[in-house]
């Protein structure tokens, strides 16, 4: 089980550099979608090892709820959001890719420095493991400092929600089911409020370039 | 002795297997488009014409436009001696190794960005200038790449590499291969002049970057070029089907038996590569020429994560 774990956590990692290359918003919900569906195969591997283990359902029922929730109903919700809003061909992002990536790449050897020190999680794949995932924490939050869009934005909040997700389930193999409902809900409630928020911004200053938020308007 | 022989016959697979495969990828796209296309073997027939035809050489030029075809076919079959096909027999013994096979494959290329430049026609400029930048950009990622597995099989020598490989039973259940092996597919596309950097079929000016070094060359010369190329590409599918598809640990079979068997094997896996290069043809178009950076960007961060990973486990 091991081995197919490092490998998905490998590729979750992967999926966050390969968000952060892209260029339009449509492709980074794909990738998003993606990047959860890995997530879910990941918790549906454990679910499986516990139910067979322990005889407890709750991580398979964690990843029902990811595949209803991240999979499917979000990036509807986001792509609902993006059909309301004008289009325009905008430079989306602060930085040329290239250097976008590499400093992702720094990001990754940063946490593999702190996180290799500290003890009690020195076991070799438990370490791969949460090397990887704790990465991808960072780079949905440099995902979210990159990006002008506030759509751009809300996909970094939800790599950031997915690391730190995948980051309990690969540290602890399984958060107590109720922490997890709770997180879920949390989550829900913010993009909801969130894709409400970006179309009142594009309604009062007719773009979410959030460079744009200090024009005065009256 | 033995050694030798069977190091040559695994050059003249090499050698008659080239022309073949791009006519196969060749094929696979047309197939896509719902098109008959040209027949598999279309290359060698192209080859034989070419071969009879005399060649036009400027009386502008010097010496290094009629060496160029000699330089490139000869790196190229060079090469090709030291990429064996399988461990099952044992090869000679070369003081040359995987650093050896890129830098003289970078010979080739760099001659034949020269020879575009020496008879002073605008389209070879551009063309060289290009493929400088493409081969420059993707060199950091084969170097790191290569290192990674010389690392892990603790040596550079690419048969010594390949045991190591197929000891580890599947590679591609490995995180750090899993993500060299993605590097080494992006890399292919750029050295072999694929698509999202180069479109091997148009003639177009504005974009092309391997063809345009090739318009001032006619006859033997072009023919020399051509299977050049293909041999170049046939060498890296070599590489990466011999490193990350590994299958000689399956075979039981020992001596002449085994040889064949493995050699048909290491056909079945040539195909497989062709295939995806020509899917990856089909579903990308060419990139913007400024936008091939963030691709090389890619192609080096996932080898450099797989060069982390390896430290991360330890192992």
């Amino acid at each position: 089980m091991d081995s197919y774990l490092d490998i998905l956590s490998v590729l979750i990692l992967l999926s966050s550099i390969i968000l952060v290359s892209h260029k339009r918003i449509k492709s980074y919900i794909k990738t998003f979608r993606i990047q959860s569906a890995l997530i879910a195969l990941t918790a549906g591997i454990m679910g499986w090892n516990s139910l067979i283990e322990e005889g407890s359902l709750d991580i398979l029922v964690v990843c029902i709820i990811i595949i209803l929730l991240k999979v499917i109903l979000i990036p509807r919700l986001l792509h609902k959001t993006y059909g309301s809003i004008e289009y325009k061909v905008e430079k989306d992002f602060f930085l040329n890719i290239p250097l976008l990536i590499i400093i992702c790449c720094g990001l990754v050897v940063f946490v593999y420095f702190s996180v290799s020190n500290i003890s009690g999680l020195n076991e070799d794949h438990i370490n791969l493991q949460v090397v990887n995932s704790f990465s991808v924490i960072l780079i949905g939050l440099f995902f979210m400092i990159s990006r002008k869009w506030a759509l751009g934005q809300m996909i970094g909040f939800l790599v950031i929600e997915n690391g730190i997700f995948v980051t309990a389930m690969f540290s602890t193999h399984g958060v107590p089911f109720i922490v997890d409902i709770g997180i879920f809900i949390d989550m829900i409630t913010a993009i909801l409020i969130m894709g409400v928020m970006v179309m009142q911004i594009n309604e009062k200053f007719e773009s979410i370039n959030i460079n744009k938020l200090r024009n005065l308007k009256g | 002795m033995i050694a030798l022989v069977n190091n040559f016959i695994q050059l003249l697979i090499i050698l008659l297997l080239a022309p073949m495969v791009g006519g196969l990828i060749k094929k696979i796209k047309a197939l896509t488009q719902k098109r008959q296309g040209a027949p598999v073997l279309q290359m060698y027939y192209d080859l034989y014409k070419l071969i009879q035809k005399e060649s036009v050489v400027s009386e502008t030029s010097s010496w290094i436009f009629k060496a160029t075809p000699y330089i490139v076919f000869a790196t190229a079959v060079v090469g090709a001696l030291l990429v064996p096909i399988t461990t099952l027999v044992p090869s000679a013994r070369f003081t040359g190794d995987i650093i050896l096979l890129f830098y003289l494959l970078a010979l080739g290329r760099f001659f034949m960005c020269l020879s575009a430049l020496d008879t002073g026609s605008t389209f070879g400029g551009m063309g060289s200038s290009r493929e400088a930048m493409i081969s420059s950009l993707i060199e950091p990622s084969i170097l790191v790449s290569v290192f990674t597995i010389g690392l892990i099989a603790g040596s550079t020598s690419i048969y010594e590499m390949m045991g190591a490989m197929s000891s580890l039973g599947n590679p591609l259940f490995h995180p750090v291969f899993i993500l060299t092996f993605l590097a080494m597919m992006i890399i292919i596309l750029a050295e072999t002049s694929r698509i999202p950097f180069d479109d091997p079929a148009t003639h177009l000016e504005l974009t092309m970057v391997h063809e345009a070094m090739l318009l001032e060359y006619s006859g033997r010369h072009l023919a020399l070029m051509e299977y050049g190329a293909a041999v170049k590409q046939l060498i890296l599918i070599t590489l990466v089907v011999n490193l990350f598809l590994p299958m000689d640990q399956f075979i039981a079979l020992t001596g002449a038996g085994g040889f064949i068997l493995s050699v048909a094997l290491y056909f079945v896996r040539v195909v497989f590569i062709a295939v995806l290069i020509a899917v990856a043809e089909v579903s990308t178009v060419k990139f913007r020429f400024f936008s091939i950076p963030n691709l090389a960007a890619l192609s080096f961060i996932l080898s450099f994560l797989g060069f982390l990973q390896y430290f991360v486990l330890g192992r």
